[in-house]
């Protein structure tokens, strides 16, 4: 063996092990090919809904059959992105007319998701809901009872548990990688109005919900909900506490839901979370960090670094592994399906996910749907995250504490 | 598309016109996501992955996209084709040069079936891709201004990138919005119009010691130096980009150039030539005052 062959044998040997420890924990970022057709309705054809017909039709075995929204211009863009998918107004008559539909994905406006996910799953639909399920802690948990009743498969659209980068540093999470947690936090920058045109005057505030505060869960409930989840799959725990703050920061045109939040998670083991989320600033967009005594995390959804503290093990893989430099220190880089790209001799080009998080979600609902897989992220799991998150919005509107009660997450 | 975008409105109410700026600007990352060939999530990612193995199904914008580059590809005799790319790498410009002819192998838009009825596409040349950059900027300012329009704003300007340009309405008191047609001596004044202007751009290739054009014909597989400039008026974006980029090539308006678009081309010595039914928006900035 020469030089060179001996040096990739080493690099490709090295990326397969550290990925072989990971394979059994990663669904891999592969793409969706379903074994068994599904025939799918997706309610809602707004901004989530068009994404999620977008990602639906890059999946193979995925038919879409029908769709619905109460906005004529919507529904019809809807349809025309989806060949053979009739239109419906009402997602009641969606149900009862199209029986071929197996599947229904919610992407309405958080308020309005009971009603459709509990009416899907009693016409006997396997639902995928996005998150927040609900503007209520007892729509949320009304909707976990409904859906634990059900035989079919509920997915509550938490993201993370379904992004590769996710997984993968989830499982060095679980390992003496990152080891005990210590500090957390993560942001939600960005900056636009949150308002969306209505066509009509009359009709703003339907289409302006997320600025409306008797629906409204704000910045933290509907950005921090999908956040906050990463932390609670990762540790394992949901918090006890939730304080909170906010104001308006650039838009000041008459709303009250505040355009720039703060709020602080409590868990039982004293750990703390730090939330910040503005629609003022883009500067660092969404992320989280973590940080243990072996390394710290910070993912970005779409990419993930690990930062090891200099007395770490060393575990003989990362020696090889992509590294990028952020001011004083080195990240190396989580890359989903480690073993493919090594075999490749890509381990070092430090690429991102090949598809949206969102795709990852679905193609997990799909495949509990059409190959029984385990469903990844349950109606409890969504009903557990959501309460937090509309506690946390609870908090910062009233601009104080707000006792988690575990109680209320225990479902019921 | 990987350029700027800018929306411009005009109205009474300004939270409800930076929503509707915002929804217009939101549909062009939209389309970024999809149309893009450097993102691995997009659809036309997904259709250069899989067109060559089977026909892949699209969605009815992206079928109609896709149509229009064919048309467009067929009235210009070919001079637009948006399967050259592997040709321009070929040519080095942009990187290392690599095989001219085995990349020439992989152009041409007749290697590209559209079935409207199972809306399919697939690709009947090994080794074939799409580039959609010479057409999607104008589409994706097409459905912005779509957007712009519907929510009821009657007066506004976007751009991507100052090249292409769409004006709904005209300012308050004005006939149109002025446009300077940079690299020319002529403005502009649009109401209701798209506009784009090409002009070559990347680097030089040098072969055999020779210095060849900047601009490569999908025809012939080589470099020619057609027009400085081209400028096209028209109603849609998406035509008056895509013929603006095939322009280019051809250096003159072909015969089958569609008649309600407009063009500005340079001439032999310094002349400027415009033609077509929109003639009169255009005047010289140099000759002292507007014109027509």
């Amino acid at each position: 063996m020469n030089e060179t062959d001996r040096r990739s044998f080493i690099k490709q040997s090295a990326g397969a092990m550290a990925a072989v420890a990971l394979l059994p924990e990663l669904g891999l970022a592969r793409p969706v090919r379903l074994r068994e057709p599904v025939t799918v309705g997706v309610i809602g054809a707004g901004r989530q809904g068009r994404a999620i017909l977008g990602e639906l039709q890059k999946m193979e075995g995925v038919a879409i059959r029908a769709i619905c929204d109460i906005d004529e211009r919507r529904l019809e863009a809807g349809v025309r992105r989806s060949q053979g998918a009739e239109g419906f107004a009402d997602y009641r008559a969606m149900l009862d007319k199209r029986a071929d539909v197996k599947a229904v994905v919610i992407a309405t406006p958080t308020h309005l998701h009971r009603d459709i996910a509990l009416a899907a799953l009693a016409a006997g639909r396997h639902v995928y809901c996005e998150t927040p399920l609900a503007h209520t802690v007892e729509d949320c948990q009304a909707m976990a009872r409904a859906a634990r009743a059900s035989s079919g498969v509920f997915h509550a659209g938490l993201h993370g548990r379904s992004n590769p980068v996710y997984k993968l540093a989830w499982t060095f999470f679980r390992s003496e990688a990152v080891r005990d947690p210590v500090a957390m936090r993560a942001q939600s920058n960005r900056k636009n109005s949150w308002r969306t045109p209505a066509p009509d005057p009359a009709r703003d505030r339907e289409f302006n919900w997320r600025l409306d505060p008797a629906v409204s869960l704000g910045l933290a409930g509907e950005q921090g909900t999908q956040q906050f989840d990463v932390f609670h799959w990762y540790l394992g725990a949901y918090p006890v506490r939730a304080r909170g703050g906010g104001s308006i920061r650039l838009h000041a045109d008459g709303r009250e839901v505040y355009d720039t939040v703060h709020c602080g998670l409590d868990f039982e083991s004293g750990l703390h979370l730090h939330y910040e989320a503005t629609l003022a600033s883009t500067y660092g967009g969404e992320y989280e960090v973590l940080h243990g005594t072996n390394a710290s995390m910070w993912l970005a959804w779409t990419h993930g670094w690990m930062f090891k503290e200099s007395d770490a093990p060393t575990q003989g893989w990362e020696v090889y592994a992509n590294r990028q430099r952020f001011h004083n220190d080195q990240g190396i880089t989580l890359i989903a399906e480690a073993t493919k790209l090594a075999a490749q001799g890509k381990l070092q080009e430090g690429i991102g996910l090949p598809n949206s998080p969102l795709y990852y979600a679905l193609g997990d609902f799909l495949r509990s749907v059409s190959e029984g897989a385990p469903v990844v992220c349950g109606a409890d799991e969504g009903a557990r995250a959501s309460i937090v998150g509309i506690l946390a919005n609870r908090a910062v509107v009233t601009g104080g504490t707000v006792e988690i009660d575990p109680a209320l997450l225990r479902g019921g | 598309m990987g350029t700027r975008f800018e929306v411009v409105l005009w109205g009474g109410d300004a939270p409800r016109l930076l929503a509707v700026a915002e929804a217009a600007l939101e549909r062009v990352c939209e389309l970024e996501r999809r149309y893009s060939r450097f993102r691995a999530d997009s659809v036309l990612s997904f259709v250069n992955a899989h067109a060559g193995e089977r026909a892949v199904g699209v969605d009815a914008d992206t079928f109609e996209l896709l149509a229009a580059c064919a048309r467009v590809w067929r009235e210009s005799d070919g001079a637009f084709d948006p399967t050259v790319g592997p040709l321009m790498r070929a040519w080095g410009f942009h990187g290392e040069p690599g095989d001219t002819a085995a990349a020439a192998a992989c152009v041409g838009m007749d290697g590209v079936l559209l079935d409207e009825g199972a809306r399919t596409v697939r690709f009947t040349r090994p080794g074939a891709s799409l580039d959609l950059g010479g057409i999607a900027k104008g589409q994706a300012l097409d459905e912005a201004a779509a957007i712009v329009r519907e929510a009821g704003v009657a007066c506004g300007l976007l751009h991507g990138g100052t090249s292409t340009v769409v004006a709904i309405g005209a300012p308050p008191g004005e006939a149109g919005w002025v446009v300077e047609v940079r690299g020319s001596p002529y403005r502009v004044a649009l109401r209701d119009r798209a506009m784009s202007v090409s002009e070559p751009s990347g680097r030089v290739v040098e072969r055999d010691g020779r210095r060849l054009g900047h601009v490569l014909d999908p025809r012939s597989g080589a470099p020619v130096d057609g027009a400085s400039l081209a400028c096209v008026v028209g109603e849609s974006a998406m035509e008056t980009d895509a013929w603006s980029t095939a322009l280019l090539v051809l250096g003159a308006r072909p015969p089958r150039m569609p008649g309600q678009l407009t063009t500005l081309l340079p001439q032999q010595g310094g002349a400027w030539a415009v033609e077509g039914p929109d003639e009169r928006l255009f005047w010289r900035s140099d000759a002292g005052g507007r014109a027509g």
